[in-house]
């Protein structure tokens, strides 16, 4: 709306506020460290509340000189409560990533400190998380992405959205998961409900009880939310952490390895709500990173039915898996790389997941183990690989470094899975929504079109944990539910 | 509820007929003049005028058709179907096959009518009235009032259909063609059989609307039904007050045809055909708001694209036109798109009352369809606001004291910093006279211009929505801004787009990349990537405009020469005012 030839002194006064309305903008925060490493992950912000997002962290000690890292405690603002200490860096709009106002956070890359930052960053007025690429695209609009770098950039992107896709059909398939899904149906229906009565009440006979039966849902609605919210038992519910999947043909010892797992010492077994008849899953603690292991049914072409089930669902696993432990038996597979290779291939054709190679039965070998054993070293184009035997016991050690290694390297990626992220992620968006569900009740005393906008805001944050809700999806509960038309 | 048919009609035939240098023919079209196209512009040919049914052609700068329901129209009663665009019209077959040959995409749609009844022949002594606004509230900023009294206003009146319609409608199924054929009908119930298969054992609403002050037409609204006539009036008897009414035309539907409205861009020119707008129900609209919209959009085009200048474009943050617009260029349509405001994202920013300081500058400025006065108007009104919000914002007082100035307002709130007048705007009993009685100096002043002081009251009472979308909208912004090359070749790019993604934005051709994150299944991926390909691309054909291109702008001006004596087709457009920008 801003003028373009402004006429009047007012006129000019008007457009200035606009612009500076528009050069304001909000400030988005996300974990930007690659995959790859997990002992520091680096926290960035962009926008202009990062200069205030830096100085309310780190107890409003002086700005470090722009660009320059500076160790500091970083604290909770409103607690005051330490979280880590570790390096922070300004980078003053245009000279920074973006091109606004930057600041980065380098911490230790534990789930608890990054959503400790995460949640305290959230809690600050405009700040809020970013969405996939959202980085990337402030930056092209300030013509600071060189091109190579956006090259990466989108590969990362991919990678973000890939993880964020696994992670969403997982917790789909979860009691979290339908909880949100339910709620995310009543306030769409909410909504479309109050949109039909705004949009048809005169000519089509939506009548006034809609409109106080829209009233009772969002009541409750935001009630059940705000009890969730401040349910402590809600870390149960999400079936968090990095989610392996042991998979392999019948009777290569998938259940002796889980049962392995489970049994030693260094892995805390716990057993997690909603286990399967049919998929039998464990969380495990493993170097103090979380895990959640699920034994499947053997992968072959059974002709038995339920056997087919069990693989089907095998199957299904395999593909929201975060980590895969391919399970062979060692006395039965090539001993060179590439036989090897393609015996793995016939078992999990691409694309993979990461993945670790256990060749079980090692007590079984005779001649050909140092063959074997040989090519576990290899690497390339092998996954990391080890020779185990469960019955023995003999290489459980090197498994679990191989586990441990890979573990540091998927919660590295802090979308990768770890719940705790998850939650604070969650409980951001689930509190906006809860507020904006609030202030309908409000709204609605004095202004439908407002008390509409309060729905509508409350559906976007909760469509950033559930997904995005159209238009057409309003319009198709719209005339579902009503007889519209002329 | 609806205005005066014929009182409409002949208004607008006067204002037509007297727009000097507007020469206005009437007849049917029946094919297009198609000559070479300009290489500056996407498109395999380019249109220069049209012939007429009797072989006559009429040369043109720009052609915008509006077919309305006449493309390969076919009406239907009961079992009876015959070609024709309206009842007693002929339909446009020729046209049709050359757009068709051309290579649009074309679909078909379906409307209909209900029956229109005799005045006197309706019983309405036991139905409910719904009087006429009163005051009635003017389309048109100019007008201060509408020229009726309110009390000679008509009333409508509302009845029910039983489950005796239903019945009928439900025996004859076998008789009722255009219910049982395949064409992709709308989500909603556009006819009575819709409504009583969707919504059975149950009454439907049936308003009674005069057609006009001297008219004898009832417009049964809610009753457009396609069965035999006959079965029609045993229909119509069935229903509360109608029990002696006399049908003056049956009910009707019509099927005909409307091209893909993703085959043209923003400003409704068509991507193949240069220079030809679209406008109406041929891009898959229904609705006579919904057609008025791109009526002045593709008349605004189609003029400037004569004289040579930008087009003009409507955001989905600016006005409704724009969401409508966008809706169909990027995404299509499958059922007869109609406009309803939940498709609208920034709503409580697109409000009737604010149309004039959201477009008319624009429409002044841009496309020249806006008169002197309205835009003088316009402008005043914008001043004055700004200044009469800055003057509330800055008369603080602390809680308290408003409570003791204005003891009707229930004022409560925690704060212990002052509060402005505009912050008092806010609450439902507060209004500008409330205001000014408590500090007349200098409230009073604002509350003595009513339109001002009404104007005042809402944008206080829409602030905090306004802004907080104020950033959304500016994103929104920023990526339309991003604008994408009409000639992409999708296929064919060198950019890391999945052939699923390329599919998408080759058949939904977005201009922006505000579009492009519209058409679902898109990633936010593919846009990176998009993005950085036409970054590239752009930097590419910067280098290219800077070399010297002499001798380049030749055929511009022989092509200016000739449309000189389309102005005169064009003034029709320019006189146009945008009665409906909102």
């Amino acid at each position: 709306m801003a003028l373009r030839r402004p006429l009047s002194a007012a006129g000019r006064r008007w457009a200035q506020r606009l612009c500076s309305a528009a050069w304001g903008g909000d400030t988005i925060f996300a974990v930007s460290s690659g995959q790859g490493r997990c002992g520091v992950a680096v926290i960035r912000t962009s926008g202009p509340g990062s200069r205030g997002a830096l100085l309310s962290l780190t107890a409003r000690r002086p700005l470090p000189p722009p660009r320059v890292l500076a160790l500091r405690r970083i604290r909770d603002p409103d607690t005051a409560e330490p979280l880590d200490r570790g390096l922070v860096v300004w980078f003053p709009g245009p000279r920074s990533f973006t091109g606004e106002d930057c600041a980065e956070l380098h911490v230790h890359g534990g789930p608890a400190v990054l959503s400790g930052v995460l949640r305290a960053l959230g809690r600050l007025p405009g700040l809020r998380p970013a969405e996939p690429g959202e980085f990337t695209r402030r930056a092209f609009r300030r013509g600071k992405l060189d091109l190579t770098a956006a090259e990466g950039l989108g590969d990362l992107i991919r990678a973000e959205t890939e993880a964020q896709r696994r992670q969403a059909l997982r917790q789909m398939d979860g009691d979290l998961g339908r909880l949100y899904q339910r709620w995310s149906e009543t306030l769409t229906r909410a909504l479309a409900h109050l949109e039909a009565y705004i949009d048809f009440s005169e000519d089509d006979n939506v009548e006034e009880e809609v409109l106080s039966q829209v009233d009772a849902i969002v009541r409750a609605l935001e009630q059940e939310i705000g009890a969730h919210l401040q349910d402590g038992r809600r870390g149960e519910l999400l079936r968090g952490g990095v989610h392996a999947v042991i998979a392999g043909p019948p009777n290569v010892g998938k259940s002796s390895l889980l049962n392995l797992l489970c049994q030693r010492p260094a892995a805390i077994v716990s057993p997690v709500a909603g286990t399967t008849r049919d998929v039998v899953e464990v969380a495990l603690n493993v170097g103090g990173y979380p895990l959640v292991l699920s034994d499947t049914a053997g992968l072959r072409d059974a002709t038995d039915p339920v056997e087919r089930e069990g693989v089907s669902r095998a199957r299904d696993r395999l593909q929201h898996a975060d980590l895969v432990l391919a399970v062979l038996d060692a006395a039965a597979v090539p001993t060179e790389p590439d036989g090897l290779g393609a015996a793995l291939g016939a078992l999990l054709p691409p694309p993979t997941p990461p993945c670790i190679l256990v060749l079980n039965k090692a007590d079984l070998l005779r001649e050909e183990g140092g063959a074997l054993r040989e090519t576990c070293t290899r690497g390339d184009p092998l996954p990391p690989t080890t020779l185990l035997s469960c019955k023995t016991g003999e290489g459980l050690d090197h498994l679990l470094e191989l586990l441990a290694r890979q573990l540091a390297r998927l919660c590295g990626d802090p979308l990768a899975g770890s719940p705790s992220l998850t939650q604070s992620r969650h409980s951001l968006h689930l509190g906006d929504c809860a507020a904006a569900l609030a202030r309908y009740g409000r709204e609605r005393r004095r202004d439908l079109g407002l008390a509409a906008e309060r729905l509508r805001l409350a559906r976007r944050h909760l469509g950033r944990i559930t997904g995005h809700v159209g238009a057409e999806d309003v319009l198709d509960i719209i005339f579902r539910d009503f007889c519209i038309g002329k | 509820m609806r205005g005066d048919v014929c009182t409409y009609r002949l208004a607008k035939m006067k204002e037509i007929l007297n727009t000097p240098l507007l020469t206005v023919h009437e007849a049917s079209v029946e094919d297009l003049l198609l000559t070479e196209p300009e290489p500056d512009h996407p498109g395999k040919c380019r249109v220069t005028g049209v012939v007429l049914g009797n072989g006559s052609t009429v040369h043109a700068g720009s052609v915008i058709l509006t077919t309305g329901t006449f493309l390969r129209g076919m009406i239907f009663i009961g079992l009876e179907m015959h070609p024709a665009g309206r009842l007693g019209d002929q339909p446009a077959i020729g046209l049709a096959q050359t757009l068709e040959k051309l290579g649009f995409a074309v679909g078909r749609l379906k409307t209909g009518t209900p029956p229109r009844l005799a005045k006197d022949t309706i019983d309405f002594s036991g139905l409910e009235e719904r009087a006429a606004d009163n005051p009635p509230v003017p389309f048109s900023f100019l007008s201060e009032a509408v020229w009726i009294k309110p009390e000679d206003q008509l009333s409508c009146y509302l009845t029910h259909t039983t489950l005796k319609a239903q019945q009928i409608i439900h025996d004859n199924l076998h008789l009722n063609n255009h219910i049982r054929e395949t064409t992709r009908g709308p989500r909603y119930c556009p006819s009575l059989e819709s409504k009583v298969l969707r919504f059975p054992n149950r009454k439907h609403q049936v308003w009674l609307e005069p057609e006009g002050l001297e008219s004898n037409v009832i417009y049964p609204q809610g009753m457009s039904m396609t069965l035999p006539p006959e079965l029609q009036e045993q229909v119509i008897k069935s229903v509360p007050g109608l029990e002696k009414a006399k049908i003056l035309q049956p009910g009707y539907g019509v099927q005909y045809d409307f091209l893909d409205p993703r085959q043209l861009t923003a400003s409704l020119e068509s991507r193949l055909v240069q220079r030809l707008f679209f406008a109406g129900q041929i891009n898959g609209t229904t609705g006579y708001e919904e057609a008025a919209a791109q009526g002045v959009i593709a008349g605004i085009n189609a003029c400037l694209r004569v004289h040579g200048k930008p087009p003009f474009i409507v955001s989905r943050t600016e006005g409704y036109i724009g969401v409508l617009i966008d809706d169909l260029t990027t995404l299509g349509t499958s059922e007869p798109y109609r406009m309803f405001t939940s498709r609208v994202e920034f709503r409580m920013s697109l409000r009737p009352d604010n149309a004039d300081a959201r477009l008319t500058h624009r429409g002044f400025e841009e496309a020249g369809c806006v008169s002197q006065q309205r835009y003088e108007q316009a402008i005043k009104m914008k001043a004055a606001l700004e200044d009469g919000i800055a003057t509330l914002k800055s008369l603080q007082f602390s809680i308290s004291k408003w409570s003791q100035l204005i003891p009707e307002v229930p004022i409560s709130s925690s704060r212990r910093s002052p509060v402005s007048a505009y912050d008092i705007l806010q609450h439902p009993e507060a209004n500008m006279e409330v205001l000014a009685r408590a500090v007349p100096e200098p409230l009073g002043k604002l509350a003595q211009w009513k339109e001002l002081a009404a104007r005042l009251k809402i944008e206080a009472a829409y602030e905090w929505c306004v802004v907080s979308q104020q950033q959304e909208i500016e994103e929104v912004r920023r990526d339309e801004a991003l604008r994408l090359p009409e000639d992409l070749d999708y296929f064919a790019i060198d950019a890391s787009l999945s052939a699923e993604v390329r599919e998408k934005l080759d058949s939904n051709r977005p201009q922006t990349i505000g579009a492009v994150s519209r058409i679902p299944g898109i990633t936010p991926a593919a846009i990176v990537n998009l993005l950085r390909f036409v970054k590239t691309n752009h930097q590419k054909t910067e280098k290219l405009k800077a070399l010297p291109q002499t001798g380049k702008y030749l055929p511009e001006e022989m092509y200016s020469e000739k449309t000189t004596s389309q102005r005169q087709i064009s003034a029709e457009f320019s006189k146009e005012e945008p009665e409906y920008l909102c």
